[in-house]
């Protein structure tokens, strides 16, 4: 079994020991300007340059940012109560609201919703659009056969009229629903 | 067989609730009889009790719904839940349309659309816990929270809302509780 690191509080807490560490490894070299261990303690007036301070500027001014902000992350101070929870769970507006545009559809005498198709009718439409294409496919036979003409839907009984001269006629074996209005 | 077991294991005659799981409080609710009311008494409206157990939906998210249909007629509630998004919805209205259909049938009630939702709660169901990966090799526990649905159906139309308390009905119940104060331990 591979043992997994735990989550976060004790990742933070090796992250800090971690950059602990590495903050006392550069420690010698952040206090190189006042205290070299190695560098000679120059009387010139010159200022001692070594090599480190050039660096140690950025890099001391880094790693107390980085463990600054490691420290100062947000973080919930006290435990939410359940009281307090509830207060902002059951707010009013995070309640669901009463939709109030719900109607009846006078066709089919489900609800609808006001701006919205009839779900019942919708379906209903789509399974006979569903049956005519099935029909224009056994016609065409596979596909790009579709001709540059118009198709016309004929039901039972129907006999194409003078209109439907030059028209593709795809015959249906059944009456004609009522929302299916002939031209 | 039935001496064998009398005088040997007196406790294997026990019922195990092994048969159909065993009946929650909410189902057995159905099961009460009144005795026939007196000639007098107003009519006491029929009480259907429904409920569905462990619905792999969250008890929280359920009890916006629940909240949502309280205190509604039958009708009312189920077009709300019809066109709501929630995957809760379809369940509770599942429910309520059963709820109904063993009204008619079985608890006498005369119209299907003369019932009103008295209670409609969401209760807790039976957890598992498993575990979510995370990067880096880190994990979660994660929860599959399951949940019950209860609701209890009445017979006559929704009672009409409370109106909002205003300043005035607060400020006459202060005074009203000042007024009625006593003093404890005397004469």
């Amino acid at each position: 079994l591979v043992v997994l690191p735990s989550p976060l509080p004790r990742i933070r807490a090796l992250l800090q020991r971690c950059w602990g560490r590495l903050e006392r490894g550069l420690l010698p070299g952040l206090s190189g300007g006042q205290n070299p261990p190695w560098g000679p303690a120059l009387a010139v007036q010159a200022p001692a340059f070594l090599p480190q301070p050039a660096n140690d500027p950025s890099e001391s001014n880094e790693a107390p940012r980085l463990l600054d902000s490691i420290l100062w992350m947000a973080a919930p101070k006290k435990r939410r109560t359940i009281e307090v929870n509830r207060c902002r769970r059951r707010n009013p507006n995070k309640l669901i609201k009463v939709k109030r545009n719900i109607d009846v559809c006078p066709e089919c005498g489900n609800l609808k919703q006001k701006h919205v198709l009839c779900g019942y009718c919708y379906k209903k439409v789509k399974a006979e659009t569903r049956l005519i294409r099935l029909e224009i496919q056994k016609k065409e036979g596979g596909p790009f056969n579709t001709p540059t003409v118009e198709t016309v839907v004929l039901y039972d009984g129907e006999k194409p009229t003078e209109k439907d001269e030059g028209k593709r006629i795809i015959e249906r074996a059944r009456k004609r629903p009522s929302w299916f209005v002939q031209n | 067989r039935w001496l064998a077991a009398g005088s040997l294991f007196p406790l294997s005659c026990i019922h195990t609730s092994t048969s159909l799981q065993k009946l929650g409080k909410w189902e057995k609710k159905n099961r009460v009889v009144y005795p026939p009311q007196l000639p007098g008494e107003p009519r006491r409206p029929a009480e259907i009790y429904h409920c569905r157990r462990e619905i792999k939906y969250s008890n929280n998210k359920m009890w916006y719904l629940a909240k949502l249909i309280q205190g509604m007629s039958i009708d009312q509630a189920l077009a709300q839940l019809e066109f709501s998004d929630k995957k809760g919805a379809k369940v509770i209205k599942e429910v309520l349309l059963e709820a109904q259909e063993m009204a008619v049938r079985n608890h006498n009630v005369e119209f299907k659309s003369n019932l009103h939702i008295a209670i409609s709660m969401a209760g807790r169901g039976k957890y598992v816990k498993r575990i979510r990966y995370h990067g880096k090799g880190l994990f979660g526990i994660m929860n599959i929270s399951r949940c019950h649905y209860f609701v209890k159906l009445v017979e006559g139309p929704p009672p009409p809302p409370e109106p909002p308390t205003t300043g005035f009905d607060q400020a006459k119940e202060y005074v009203q509780q000042l007024r009625s104060r006593t003093l404890v331990n005397t004469l």
